[in-house]
């Protein structure tokens, strides 16, 4: 495609042909290092992460159990945070328990998010027989029962982090495959897609390219919103006996565990619900970041 | 407050954290909790007591005495109840004679009749069995009373057990009730069409004649042998003598033959417009999953005459039941119904401690368990090492909290008969070193070697969670063995317990009484029962003090029996179940009094026609300070 | 139109047959059956006549059809848990009161998240914006029985405003588990909301229209909103099966006798026959709300062909 206009004053929002070749992924780093929210949230997903990889020095055996510390509250018999039940330090249980939580909810997601935006692409884009078999693919999925579906998996091949997050993501995909095939049907009879077909544009390129990075809006908040539910998810198997053994520890475990203690062992359930938000509330704005930056649209 | 460690995102950070702190102020005032005040130690009448008086044996010789009378309360002049009963002076009115209680809404309904079903009844609530009279019952010292049947006794085999029925039993559409409805109704139990699912319970020991056969079909019913010789007398043979028969005998809440006759089954009891009722309530209201109400049958000529008038439960999930007793909605809470944080709100208030009630309930004792067959546990070396790991007192006085349980180092709770908790209490002693040398031994030393273990939890609420984390814990601190801790849905856990060959290698489990007989519980670790540990001598053991009818010998041979478990390790035990139930002070009754092992609660088997406390609770007037109306 | 919808009818009863395949094989091979001994186990025989009696002891696939061929004449069998009641009777008589309350909750929650959501979009990156996320956020991270215990504590026990729990004879015991179920989607509606109109405020037309002089909530109202509603529509359409299907934890701990404990109450006690309808039921509410969901992108968004 040729593209000879100056950048400064064309507003066509094409951007194959408003301007000369300019690197898209560049042009979002600078606008996301400029969006202050977004800065800040980054910085602290990159705690986060930080945190859990170097869990196990930052935080040394956090399954320490000690009874006779059982249920101490924050600041008691000098553990800062207090106590669980079974007398483990609740500050490394929370640095465990949040690496064990990131790594469900990204992985979950990261499987929903391949599922579900492949089986998305193709329903949207390519319509006819394809949308038919993804739409009953869809269908089937939804009407099984996670429950049962889980208690399947699980009981057959044995609990553990992997098969949970099977048992989570291979049903969770739904939804990101649907908002794909929508986004996909307003998206695909917009000019520039017309634009590019009759240039000549291979169709999966036109997908890769164009289809796609206008699509994340919705995909970047499916994301970041279907991390904690993946938590929690993951939390509910555990309490039914079909998630991850004790003595690992879960945020989202933590919080179930709580329930039988919550009206006097506030700190129990409180903190790692406080880190959950934390979590979901540091994504969510880096996913605000990351559209803001990623839309063609508002560069200028 | 706690500040976030992120300077950038003052404002939310902010925002976020003054909410929830906030809320959790809130929160915690509500919870009536002091943060940093040490929980005081419950006051000692809350505490069980550890060393109780052995029951005697419960095994009335021969000839039964002449039924005592109804509890003598009292006739000062007050009010009479629609079936006849004088209330106690203190007592409130009659319209207030009304007990309302909670049951877990998740409970399946099938009948409120054991002889129907015994583990899907739970829908009708937590006071079931109290349509219908049953042959026994027993008092709160677990001694058998006369109920339907006022006499019995056996002939010289020991074998031929012949009762005498009360005639003035009649049905509450006027029909008597004969010694054919017994019968109809130990048949419809055998009967292969009807499953019923406790048909293990007639079996060995003590089983009735010809049971296993007509529950296999390869004999009619009418050959089982419980028989009718005239109107009023039912005889029950055994086929080997069991001199416990009418202890077991508190599961045989008739049926109607008619109605047996008519419906094809029992489920006939589970709908208020076609049950009748021969016992002290019928059925009146039921509404699944939501409400059951029984009424005081005006009918009733039986001995088990009760003064509560009207009984209302309502459905509710278990971590509601206490937020819903504190707001005045049911007159008790069960302990297994209070949640850990439950029992803490009560301990730091002197006024709800005076309401907590302690029984035995059911004699329940945790234990671990191995997989005896497959190394390393067909080591007995191995067990015992692991029998020398379980920190009780700390983990009693901690984790499970005193009021909860008394340590067990057997198998039978102190109260039971033949338990023997003094004289077995050093042989799975805590004690890490000798458990270390016992490894060792065994070739384990440090742990290496040994295989990692996953330790299976049947679908345990979280304070025995954290029991079994906290003693999988100590298992890796001082063994040096790698535990992790599976609490598995009931199902999958029952399926791979009873699977042959068994499937979980090592677990904690419970058992409580079915009836009191030292078979019953030890009948668990029988070859024939429920754990993978094969011990001919034992067997020989249990099977034969069963029968025996000398009663000082058999509690001996049972003894000895425990001794050889406790010694073998096939189970490390944990703890025994007390059971803090919580009674608003108007709920009184000499059912209260402390029984002879000192617990001042209601009794297995709690609110029934299995047992007499029925006789006796009632509501004090000073409901009328709580309530305003009577419950509806 | 009408064939598309014929088509996706036929589609439907072509998951139907599918879906009870698959849950069909599911329940079978998980382990544990609705009869298992939770004591001591049976005596072989005695097992044999529980299962004989149900007939789970024939092979699968006669099970299988005999379970279908009844089924098509509306026979769905009786539960295994209460055998005085059919499963028909038993959905009949709970899933009006999961509707109830589910209908209402999605109303008040889902507008309620919606309204929000708008807010915070026209008043993007100001204190409004961030207090409705925050509350969003809320909403989704605190677990629902959470919410629930604190409301009876709160609301019941101590204030003694609203009822402790039930259904049909106070008006008032819809409030709190109104509350508690409505948390999560009003903040999943929040959010959407407020980032699809965020997204669609800086677009071409939204600044044409602008430019053309109409006044700031005509745009908001007509052009900016009807776009933003695909991926609303797309992610809320589900949102409301889920409600009226309800949800365990809120209709227990407030005891609406709802259909939403049989979900996972007849999973966790195998009964089969239930799991099998309440699949069925899933199946067929959700294809529709599809269905419905599709229909609605061709009447917003004119340009969008279904085919």
């Amino acid at each position: 495609m040729s593209v000879v206009a100056r950048k400064e004053t064309l507003v066509t929002t094409d951007p194959n042909i408003a301007r000369p070749p300019s690197n898209l992924w560049r042009d979002a780093a600078i606008r996301f290092s400029k969006n202050k929210l977004a800065m800040g949230a980054l910085v602290i997903v990159a705690l986060l992460v930080f945190i859990s990889i170097f869990a196990d020095v930052i935080a040394p055996n956090p399954n320490l159990a000690r009874p006779i510390d059982a249920r101490k509250f924050p600041g008691e018999a000098g553990y800062v945070l207090g106590t669980d039940d079974v007398g483990r330090d609740m500050l490394k249980r929370l640095v465990h328990g949040a690496r064990t939580s990131l790594i469900v909810g990204l992985s979950v997601q990261a499987i929903a998010l391949v599922i579900g935006a492949i089986l998305g692409l193709s329903a949207g884009f390519l319509g006819g027989w394809v949308d038919f078999f993804v739409m009953r693919v869809v269908e089937l999925f939804t009407a099984i029962p996670q429950l049962l579906f889980a208690l399947f998996l699980i009981s057959i091949f044995g609990g553990g982090l992997f098969n949970v997050i099977l048992a989570i993501g291979l049903i969770g995909w739904v939804d990101i495959c649907r908002l794909t095939r929508a986004q996909l049907f307003s998206l695909r009879e917009k000019e520039f897609i017309e634009a590019a077909r009759t240039v000549g544009v291979p169709p999966l390129q036109i997908a890769w390219r164009h289809l796609l990075p206008n699509a994340l809006t919705p995909l970047i908040i499916a994301v970041t919103l279907g991390v904690p539910i993946a938590i929690f998810t993951e939390a509910g198997l555990s309490f039914l006996g079909l998630g991850i053994n004790e003595p690992t520890a879960s945020l989202g475990k933590m919080v179930g565990a709580s329930s039988a203690y919550i009206r006097v062992y506030w700190h129990m359930g409180l903190l790692p619900t406080l880190l959950i938000a934390l979590i979901m509330l540091s994504f969510s704005f880096v996913g605000d970041g990351l559209r803001d930056a990623l839309d063609p649209r508002l560069r200028k | 407050m706690k500040s976030d460690k992120k300077v950038r995102l003052n404002r939310r950070t902010f925002l976020r954290a003054a909410a929830i702190g906030a809320g959790s102020a809130v929160i915690a005032a509500c919870g009536g909790g002091g943060a940093t005040t040490a929980p005081t130690a419950p006051p000692a009448t809350l505490v069980p007591p550890t060393t109780a008086p052995t029951l005697a044996p419960v095994i009335p010789a021969t000839a039964v005495p002449a039924p005592t009378a109804a509890p003598t309360a009292p006739p000062a002049a007050s009010a009479e109840t629609i079936n006849g009963v004088t209330l106690p002076a203190d007592a409130a009115p009659p319209e207030y004679q009304t007990f309302v209680t909670y049951f877990d809404i998740s409970a399946d309904w099938t009948s409120p009749n054991q002889m129907e079903t015994i583990y899907k009844s739970g829908g009708f609530g937590s006071i079931t069995n109290v349509t219908g009279d049953t042959l026994t019952r027993l008092d709160k010292n677990f001694q058998v009373q006369p109920a339907a049947a006022l006499s019995w006794e056996a002939d010289e085999t020991g074998k031929a057990w012949t009762f005498k029925l009360d005639p003035n039993l009649v049905w509450s559409d006027g029909t008597p009730v004969t010694a054919d409805d017994f019968v109809a109704t130990f048949r419809y139990a055998a009967d292969p069409t009807h499953a019923w699912d406790f048909a293990w319970y007639y079996s060995a020991p003590g089983a009735i004649k010809n049971w296993d056969k007509c529950v296999a079909g390869e004999l009619p019913l009418d050959q089982l042998g419980v028989t009718a010789r005239d109107a009023h007398t039912l005889v029950v043979e055994t086929e080997t003598p069991a001199p416990f028969l009418p202890a077991k005998l508190v599961y045989s809440e008739v049926l109607s033959a008619a109605k047996l006759k008519e419906y094809g089954s029992g489920l006939y009891t589970a709908e208020p417009d076609k049950t009748i009722s021969c016992g002290p309530y019928i059925l009146k209201e039921f509404k699944p999953g939501q409400r059951v109400v029984y009424e005081a049958n005006p009918t009733y000529k039986g001995t088990n005459r009760p003064r509560i008038q009207k009984v209302i439960q309502i459905a509710a999930r278990p971590e509601a039941f206490f937020a819903g007793y504190q707001a005045g909605e049911v007159d008790r809470v069960t302990g297994e119904g209070l949640q850990t944080a439950d029992n803490e709100i009560i301990a730091r208030d002197p006024e709800l401690q005076k309401q907590i009630r302690l029984t035995a309930a059911d004699f329940r004792t945790d234990y671990l368990f191995f997989d005896c067959q497959n190394p390393p546990f067909n080591d007995v070396r191995v067990r015992q090492a692991f029998s020398h790991i379980v920190d009780r007192d700390t983990l009693i006085k901690t984790i499970i909290t005193p009021t909860q349980g008394i340590p067990a180092y057997s198998f039978l709770m102190p109260g039971f008969p033949a338990s023997n908790s003094e004289g077995l209490k050093d042989i799975q002693n805590y004690d890490p070193e000798k458990g270390r040398a016992l490894l060792k031994e065994a070739g384990y030393e440090g742990g290496k070697g040994f295989p990692k273990l996953t330790l299976w939890l049947r679908n345990e609420p979280q304070i025995r969670v954290a029991l079994a984390t906290a003693i999988a814990a100590e298992i890796t601190q001082e063994y040096g063995i790698e535990v992790e801790v599976s609490n598995k849905e009931f199902k999958t856990f029952m399926d791979a317990i009873n699977a042959k060959p068994t499937q979980i290698q090592f677990g904690m489990v419970s058992y409580g009484i079915d009836f009191l007989d030292p078979s019953n519980m030890l009948g668990v670790w029988l070859s024939t029962g429920r754990h993978n540990w094969f011990n001919k001598t034992f067997d020989d053991m249990v099977n034969s003090a069963a029968e025996s009818t000398d009663q000082e010998g058999r509690i001996k041979v049972f003894q000895d029996a425990e001794r050889m478990l406790v010694e073998e390790a096939p189970a490390v035990f944990i703890y025994h179940r007390t059971v803090a139930d919580i009674y608003k002070p108007y709920v009184v009754g000499e059912c209260f009094e402390p029984n002879v092992a000192g617990f001042a609660g209601l009794q297995w088997p709690g609110f029934s026609s299995m047992s007499n406390s029925m006789q006796t609770l009632y509501m004090s007037n000073e409901i009328t300070k709580f309530r305003d109306k009577p419950p509806a | 139109m009408v064939a598309y919808i014929v088509q996706r009818l036929a589609g439907l009863a072509f998951v139907f047959i599918l879906v009870s395949i698959v849950a069909f094989l599911l329940m079978h091979a998980t382990p544990g059956g609705p009869f298992d001994e939770p004591n001591m186990p049976l005596p072989p025989s005695a097992k044999a006549n529980i299962l004989a009696k149900y007939g789970l002891d024939q092979p699968l696939h006669i099970q299988y059809i005999n379970y279908m061929a009844n089924a098509l004449r509306g026979d769905f069998g009786y539960s295994f848990s209460s055998p005085t009641e059919t499963v028909a009777q038993v959905i009949g008589r709970t899933w009006p009161i999961s509707i109830t309350l589910g209908g209402i909750t999605v109303v008040v929650a889902l507008g309620s998240g919606i309204l929000l959501g708008i807010l915070a979009a026209v008043r993007q990156n100001s204190p409004v914006d961030y207090v409705v996320t925050f509350l969003a956020t809320l909403g989704l991270t605190v677990p629902n029985f959470v919410i629930a215990l604190w409301l009876i504590l709160i609301f019941a026990v101590q204030l003694k405003w609203l009822p402790l729990g039930g259904w049909g004879d106070d008006w008032r015991q819809i409030i709190m588990p109104m509350v508690a179920l409505g948390m999560g989607p009003l903040g999943i509606a929040a959010r959407y909301t407020r980032a699809s109109l965020a997204d669609v405020f800086t677009s071409d037309y939204i600044r044409t229209a602008r430019a053309k002089g109409l006044a700031e909530q005509m745009v908001v109202m007509r052009h900016a909103v009807k776009n933003a509603l695909i991926p609303i529509i797309t992610v809320l359409g589900p949102r409301i099966p889920d409600l009226i299907t309800g949800t365990v934890f809120v209709e227990t701990m407030f005891r609406v006798p709802g259909l939403g404990k049989f979900f996972v109450e007849s999973v966790l006690d195998r009964d089969y026959p239930m799991i099998m309808a309440l699949m069925l039921l899933i199946a067929a509410l959700w294809g529709l709300v599809y269905l419905l969901t599709d229909l609605l992108y061709t009447w917003i968004d004119p340009r969008v062909k279904l085919t």
